[in-house]
């Protein structure tokens, strides 16, 4: 009888074991849905080589279910090869027209990999909608938005050096300046401002003397539709500052997934099934081979849960300046290595100092794009400040504080490899011509950077095995690379097989 | 082998049935590991509370909390410049040239410099004079990060800030300047023309002052001898690749002489070329580097290296010798060597004797040595013993008001100056440290290191060498130079005040941006007016030769004679607080962390002194008191040395700093106060005494399982000019199916395929390696390797990567048995293993051979060390477990096991223990952590760089740019590193060369090091 207990002692604890990990594999597999697969999907198997909006190695990919029939996509990415060898006439012109370089096959991603991917390329980007709504906003307050539209482009291209259109920079602001002067004050005066000032146009020489004497850069190129443009926008600019929380909302609702009912049905069918093997069923064997089941199902967990520590993927840690690279790097479309200069020349990709970020903060000290209810412009225009406050700048007087004590900004590091680990930026930047989103992810959509890969070795070495060097035009591996080919037997050395497997390269 | 030469590095290996040296050859490690310190004995156990379930149960919590601990990362900090420096990118190293002259070393150097921390010393291969560096001054950057620095100018022991400083010192100068009292300047040489003038622009302000020159190691016997002759308070210069026949008596030119720097000429002669080669005869006491390297060795005491001087000159002006010594016979020999040689025949002597000096000048003329140049003298040394001591008994006297000492150390090395400094109504003293002379001055000003300083330096006329900061200064420091010229109301900087003279004086025109840049700058030898110290002057008429002559005739000799000597470690002590040089093992005696005095075994018999190993391998020694001349060091440590005079001991200078150094460095005897009127020659008297001393000497570590006839191969110049290969360079041959085959010919494992691509190969030319050391030190500065002190190199625990094996052998050659007769016999054979009094010396370093045939990588359980495409041996620390059955299986024991955790970690108080110390570290290197096996990486962090140099300026990599930090360290050019599947590279040339062996080859490892065989001119004539 004693025995008898103790076996259901160890029962109990075993099926307490088991609801623990139900419940974690519940937690695990409660993924979120079609779209956000698809950019995740994207981003670790397309990215490298495909963009949205631009041809990189391979087309762009916006919209591309538009263009051809989602069988033909599944085919194509599948195994674009036989597609070729089947006779596929697009096939072969787009391998043709990109220089006949084959697209990598994945015969791996699933027909709901593929269509979660074309759900994420199919999406709108959000400045489109910013734009869309402005332009019906517009229409119903009878105000021409192309003209609009083509005034900020104008204004962004020939203005935006000297003039904001809230604040002093260089000469004056310019909002709603043709409620202070006439229009055709203003286009002669854009012209040739010093003509009008010789005319001895009174407000014109005030403007002058009140802004130090420079005189303006004339424009005569300027046609009277484009200076029509640019006054439209400086007085209608606000319909194109829709409030990012608007396009927002939406994407949150679609962000809330359906709990997979289905999976918390099955477990709790199993659930049910391990009670009732252990409580009510006499068949031992049937015991004994859930309880190998059980024990190699917690084994499996632990273990992936083991590997898992030290691990930092997704560690997105709280900035002391609030940067936000979806803003730089994706609206503005900054380079990533205007500000990250030393990724093409040093192991470090360097944090810009702050003189860099003053080569554009000089003149924007103010955040004028869309906001949030949680992140208004006060805020940004708070986290601008906090540049000035480290380097010592006057945005008042616009210029530099003499004699200002510099307050380092201390950033938090997100991407931390061991000290035993040795990476080299440039190798990959420079030599190899990487994208960095490869490793970063879609910076340029993340308003608060996240690690992205998750820096494991077996991530490192994946991506060693897999990817061919890139030698074309390269005379360090002009010899060596022929030599390896001939070796391997292979068209393309892979960079494990020119040594980037060997533990000597990155551990020393 | 090819000689048949038995070798050994310690004595102790030739007695029979040394259980110590069995147990050494057999055991990687000496020491059981010491099971009995973390569990106790089985008495104490049984009596701890800590039942074995507590145990468990203690280390299950511990555990489980440490995994929840480690569940949350540290947050990591990057701070990134407010504003960027333009040239300086993170993560890429900038190179500046610069200029060492801290008195004793004189180097155009090249300075890596990392996030704006100088981290390495290179040498400066664009300059043709002095570019090459030693182990000092591979070291020196290390110095710069000296958390014992000081950090502000004092007086009268508190810290003032500049001002206040200057208004103290003005104030007093007034008042000596009222009285017209005298002003002495006490320097180091500076060889700065500029500090030089600056110094006369002071006297300019006020009359009444001196500049003396001061070299602790004092050379003033040669500078007075060339002066006389040449009307030049100067040195000649050398150029050893021009002589064919060099003798030296008592001169240690490979390492410190005047100033060092002649190995590289030296070198060139050594290698033999069309059947000839230089032939190196030494006439020393204690054994040098220079004795160890030379073709012929005579062990002279020092009172009759004096008569062999004389002898020689009398052999070769036809005059009959006055006093018969006992290498009579070598002089015969010298002499007709000599005038066979002729003008390609050089004599230089190390003599402190002004008279010697002379003499070997005059010998030098009488051949026309080609190898003097004249027209470019060095300003290495200009130190005047005669003003030095008229200084010290002014100041006895009270006759200077006040003395500033700049560049020197007076208080420790010049006996007497502590005391009469007290009668010295100001003293200032310029210092890094608070030294013994900072100590006791009134007034110290915290001066820069030289990698924080601007100057120039001029050691050969028409050569002039740039100092420039290659970081901010660390501490509120001002220059000696830049506080001259406030003194002298100029509000003119020095560097201001240098471009200025540059621009009018030295560059004439070429541009300062370029000399900046290349570090030093080469003027035409006549258009040169020097300003250096007491150059001015007219000499005595007429050199009696004949008065010089007899006088070196009739220096008198004593029973035991003392010969003070320096080690190419500490040199005259001024860096006695570096750990790098105080752990870098004498080439010679291969003890690290002390001074000790050097006796020969006759001596040692005599006076009932021992050495003897103890059953750990470690060295111990008997100690004695010494005096000489009444003044008397106790408790100095006695170390037997194979060839060291009969009648004579050796002690080295520039240990026993007391002052401004960790209290962990503070180690052996100062012999300063023995070097009495400047002469590192003195009669000496000793006792034994109680105690014994524990040296912490690695010459019986690291023994290769008792392979050490096998390991290292020389040869005669005769054997190698008329006999083939085989019978000097025989391949190994190994047993297969019973028949002898060629090693090369047998694996047991396949092939490794080098063919393609990069190979890396090392090649040690081991007939000019002179054992100098620099490389130890470069490679300790490259890739972190960490300083474990006194006590852990005694148990067999030094970290070195590379070490310099030293060993000795018989002077039993198959000639000389032939000559006594016993050749053939057993008798030739014991003679050969005796341990000689005057034997032989090899050396041969030895760092990770990185096998193709790698016996470390196939007993590896984990697979943490593992072979490259490109050669190398490769060694993943992060994956090692410690099991340590790599060290066991390496033929060549070249593997380092962290014991301990040698950074952070107050048990091993270095540089690595502190935030200064730690800014000298490679950032490219990881600095590893305890419990994993360590070595040489082949320097792959900067193979690797070069590399990625060339794919990103798409390009191959051109011959010479690989380079490791040991080869790049080698002034000799011993060690040449490249791609040897690349045909055209230097490497690949050197390894079809007949002299070329691979290390025990027999083992069949195929080492992707290579040396180059010794070879011995034994040509008497």
């Amino acid at each position: 009888m004693k025995r008898v207990n103790q076996r259901s002692k160890i029962l109990k604890l075993l099926l307490s074991s088991l609801t623990f990990i139900l419940l974690f594999t519940i937690q695990i597999s409660a993924q979120s849905g079609n779209a956000e697969n698809g950019k995740k999907l994207y981003n670790a198997n397309c990215a490298a080589c495909h963009k949205l909006d631009a041809r990189f190695v391979g087309p762009p990919l916006k919209g591309i279910s538009e263009k051809r029939t989602k069988e033909w996509l599944v085919a194509w990415i599948k195994d674009n090869a036989a597609l070729r060898a089947s006779g596929d006439a697009d096939a072969i012109a787009i391998f043709e027209e990109y220089n006949k370089i084959t697209m990598t096959p994945y015969p791996n991603l699933s027909d709901q990999d593929i269509e979660d991917i074309l759900a994420y390329t199919d999406d709108k980007p959000v400045e489109k909608a910013v734009e869309d709504k402005g332009v019906a906003t517009a229409a119903s307050l009878g105000i021409d938005s192309l003209q609009v539209v083509t005034g900020k482009k104008i204004f962004s291209a020939n203005c935006a050096a000297c003039h904001k259109l809230d604040a002093k920079l260089i000469g004056p602001a310019l909002r709603n300046i043709a409620d202070k002067r006439s229009d055709d004050w203003l286009k002669s005066w854009i012209k040739d401002n010093a003509a009008l000032r010789t005319s001895g146009d009174a407000d014109a020489i005030a403007i002058f003397d009140e802004y130090n004497g420079s005189p303006m850069t004339a424009f005569p190129q300027l046609k009277d539709a484009d200076l029509e443009a640019i006054i439209a926008y400086t007085s209608h600019a606000d319909i194109l500052e829709v409030k990012k929380a608007d396009t927002a909302a939406s994407d949150n609702l679609a962000k809330v997934d359906p709990i997979p009912w289905a999976t918390y049905l099955v477990i709790l069918v199993l659930v049910l099934l391990a009670i009732w093997v252990y409580f009510i069923s006499k068949n031992e064997f049937l015991k004994l081979m859930t309880t190998i089941a059980l024990l190699l199902g917690v084994g499996y967990i632990s273990y992936a849960a083991m590997m898992d520590i030290g691990v930092d993927q997704g560690y997105k840690p709280i900035q002391p300046i609030a940067f936000s690279h979806e803003i730089h790097a994706g609206d503005n479309k900054i380079d990533c290595e205007y500000c990250h200069s030393s990724a093409k020349h040093s192991k470090t990709s360097g944090i810009p100092s702050a003189n860099v970020c003053m080569n554009c903060h000089k003149s924007i000290s103010e955040y004028n794009g869309p906001v949030t209810d949680e992140k208004d412009k006060a805020f940004y225009d708070g986290e601008i400040q906090k540049i000035y406050d480290a380097i010592g700048w006057d945005k008042e007087k616009l210029a530099y504080i003499e004699g200002y004590e510099e307050k380092p900004i201390e950033w938090i590091r997100i991407h931390n490899l061991p000290d035993f680990a040795y990476y080299n930026h440039s190798q990959h930047v420079t030599v190899a011509g990487l994208e960095c989103q490869t490793c970063h992810g879609p910076v340029e959509e993340m308003d608060e950077v996240e690690q992205f890969s998750p820096l494991t070795m077996g991530w490192c070495i994946e991506c060693h095995k897999t990817t061919d060097l890139k030698v074309e035009s390269n005379e360090y591996y002009a010899k060596i690379h022929e030599e390896l080919s001939k070796k391997y037997g292979v068209e393309k050395v892979t960079v494990a097989q020119m040594g980037g497997r060997e533990c000597g390269k990155c551990h020393y | 082998m090819a000689s048949n030469k038995k070798y050994w590095k310690s004595v102790e290996e030739l007695k029979e049935n040394s259980s110590i040296v069995e147990k050494l050859r057999q055991n990687e490690f000496v020491e059981d590991i010491p099971t009995d310190q973390f569990l106790g004995d089985k008495e104490t156990l049984d009596s701890s509370a800590t039942s074995r379930r507590d145990f468990l149960k203690y280390v299950g919590f511990t555990t489980a909390a440490a995994s929840l601990a480690a569940c949350e990362g540290p947050v990591i900090k990057s701070i990134p410049y407010v504003v960027k420096p333009d040239d300086v990118t993170p993560g890429v190293a900038d190179y500046y040239a610069t200029t060492i002259a801290d008195g004793y070393d004189f180097a155009n150097v090249l300075v890596k410099v990392r996030e704006g921390r100088p981290i390495k010393i290179e040498p400066n291969k664009l300059a043709k004079i002095n570019g090459s560096t030693n182990a000092r001054v591979q070291a020196s950057v290390l110095s710069l990060y000296d958390n014992n620095r000081l950090q502000n100018p004092r007086v009268n022991g508190d810290p003032v800030n500049w001002s206040t400083f200057d208004k103290e010192i003005a104030s007093k100068i007034n008042e000596l300047k009222a009285n017209s009292e005298s002003i002495v300047f006490l320097t180091g040489t500076t060889a700065s023309p500029t500090t030089n003038k600056l110094i006369q622009d002071y006297k300019s302000t006020y009359a009444n002052v001196q500049h003396i020159a001061y070299d602790a190691i004092s050379e003033s016997a040669a500078l007075d001898a060339y002066y006389a002759m040449h009307e030049k308070r100067a040195l000649p210069d050398y150029d050893f690749s021009k002589a064919d026949v060099i003798v030296s008596i008592g001169a240690d030119f490979l390492a410190d002489w005047q100033g060092g720097g002649f190995e590289v000429g030296y070198a060139k002669g050594r290698v033999p070329s069309h059947g000839k080669m230089s032939r190196h005869v030494q006439f020393e006491s204690n054994m040098t580097l220079t004795g160890a390297n030379a073709d012929k060795r005579y062990i002279v005491k020092p009172s009759e290296q004096s008569l062999v001087l004389a002898n020689i000159y009398n052999g070769l002006t036809g005059a009959s010798s006055t006093k018969s010594t006992a290498a009579d016979g070598g002089v015969k020999n010298v002499i007709k060597a000599l005038k066979a040689a002729g003008s390609r025949a050089v004599v230089v002597t190390g003599l402190q004797d002004k008279n010697a000096q002379i003499i070997a000048l005059a010998i030098n003329d009488i051949l026309k040595s080609e190898t003097i140049n004249h027209d470019a003298p060095k300003y290495i040394r200009s130190g005047s013993d005669t003003q030095v001591a008229q200084l010290l008994a002014n100041m006895k006297a009270g006759k200077v008001g006040a003395i500033i000492t700049y560049n020197t150390n007076p208080a420790y090395t010049l006996a007497g100056f502590a005391e009469a400094l007290k009668k010295v109504k100001l003293s200032v003293a310029f210092a890094m440290n608070e030294d013994e002379t900072a100590s006791i001055s009134q007034n110290v000003a915290a001066i820069p290191h030289y990698l924080e300083s601007w100057g120039d330096v001029s050691i050969q006329k028409g050569q002039y060498g740039l100092m420039q900061p290659t970081i901010n200064p660390l501490f509120n420091t001002r220059q000696f130079q830049d506080t001259l010229l406030k003194w002298i109301g100029s509000s003119q900087s020095y560097y201001d005040y240098i471009k200025t003279y540059w621009n009018t004086s030295v560059l004439k025109g070429k541009s300062w941006n370029q000399a900046l840049h290349d570090g030093f700058v080469s003027s035409s030898i006549s258009s040169v007016e020097s300003s250096l110290v007491g150059e001015n002057g007219s000499s005595e008429n007429k050199i009696n030769y004949a008065s010089a002559l007899s006088a070196l005739a009739s220096v008198k000799g004593s029973e035991l004679e003392l010969a003070l000597y320096t080690k190419v470690g500490l040199g005259d002590g001024q860096m006695a607080n570096n750990p790098w040089l105080q752990e870098l093992p004498d080439p010679i005696t291969r003890t690290t962390w002390d001074n000790y005095l050097l006796i020969s075994r006759v001596d040692a018999e005599a006076k009932g002194l021992k050495n003897w190993t103890v059953s750990d391998g470690a060295l111990n020694g008997d100690k004695v008191n010494l005096t000489v001349n009444g003044v008397t060091i106790a408790n100095v440590p006695v170390y037997i040395q194979p060839g060291q005079a009969p009648g004579s001991v050796g002690l080295a200078l520039g240990y026993g700093r007391a002052k401004g150094v960790n209290t962990n460095m503070i180690v052996g005897v100062n012999a300063y106060p023995l070097f009495q009127n400047f002469n590192a020659h003195q009669a000496i008297s000793i006792e034994k005494t109680e105690g014994v001393h524990e040296f912490a000497c690695v010459q019986l570590q690291h023994t290769i399982m008792g392979r050490e006839d096998e390991i290292t191969k020389e040869t005669t110049l005769a054997d190698f000019v008329s006999k083939p290969k085989e019978e000097w360079n025989a391949k190994a041959h190994v047993s297969q199916d019973h028949q002898l085959v060629e090693i090369d010919k047998v694996d047991l494992w396949e092939k490794f395929d080098d063919s393609l691509g990069t190979k890396f190969n090392l090649s040690i030319d081991l007939a000019t390696c002179t054992g100098c050391a620099a490389c130890v030190i470069a490679c300790h500065a490259e890739n972190n390797v960490p300083v474990v002190g006194k006590h852990e190199i005694r148990v067999s625990r030094d970290m070195h990567w590379l070490r310099i094996d030293r060993y000795y052998s018989s002077d039993m050659t198959v000639e000389k048995g032939k000559e006594e007769g016993i050749y053939g016999s057993g008798g030739f054979f014991d003679a050969q293993i005796q341990p000689s009094d005057n034997p032989e010396v090899a050396f041969q370093p030895v760092m990770c051979q990185h096998c193709d045939h790698a016996p470390c990588e196939t007993v590896c359980p984990v697979a943490a060390t593992s072979h490259g495409m490109q050669g190398q041996n490769q060694m993943a620390y992060n994956r090692c477990i410690g099991t340590r059955y790599c060290a066991n299986n390496c033929p060549y024991k070249v593997r380092r096991f962290n014991w301990f955790k040698y950074f952070d970690n107050n048990e091993f108080d270095f540089n690595m223990n502190n935030d200064l110390g730690r800014m000298v570290l490679n950032p490219d290197v990881v600095v590893r952590s305890r419990g994993v096996m360590e070595k040489c990486s082949m320097c792959i962090q900067m193979t690797q760089a070069t590399i990625l140099k060339a794919k990103k300026e798409g390009r191959p990599v051109k011959d010479g740019e690989f380079e490791t930090a040991c080869s790049n360290a080698c002034s000799t050019g011993a060690m040449v590193f490249g791609d040897v599947n690349d045909s055209e590279s230097k490497v690949a040339h050197v390894k079809e060369d007949d002299r070329t062996f691979h290390l025990l080859e027999f083992v069949g490892t195929k080492p992707n090091v290579f040396y180059q065989l010794d070879v011995r001119n034994t040509n008497e004539a």
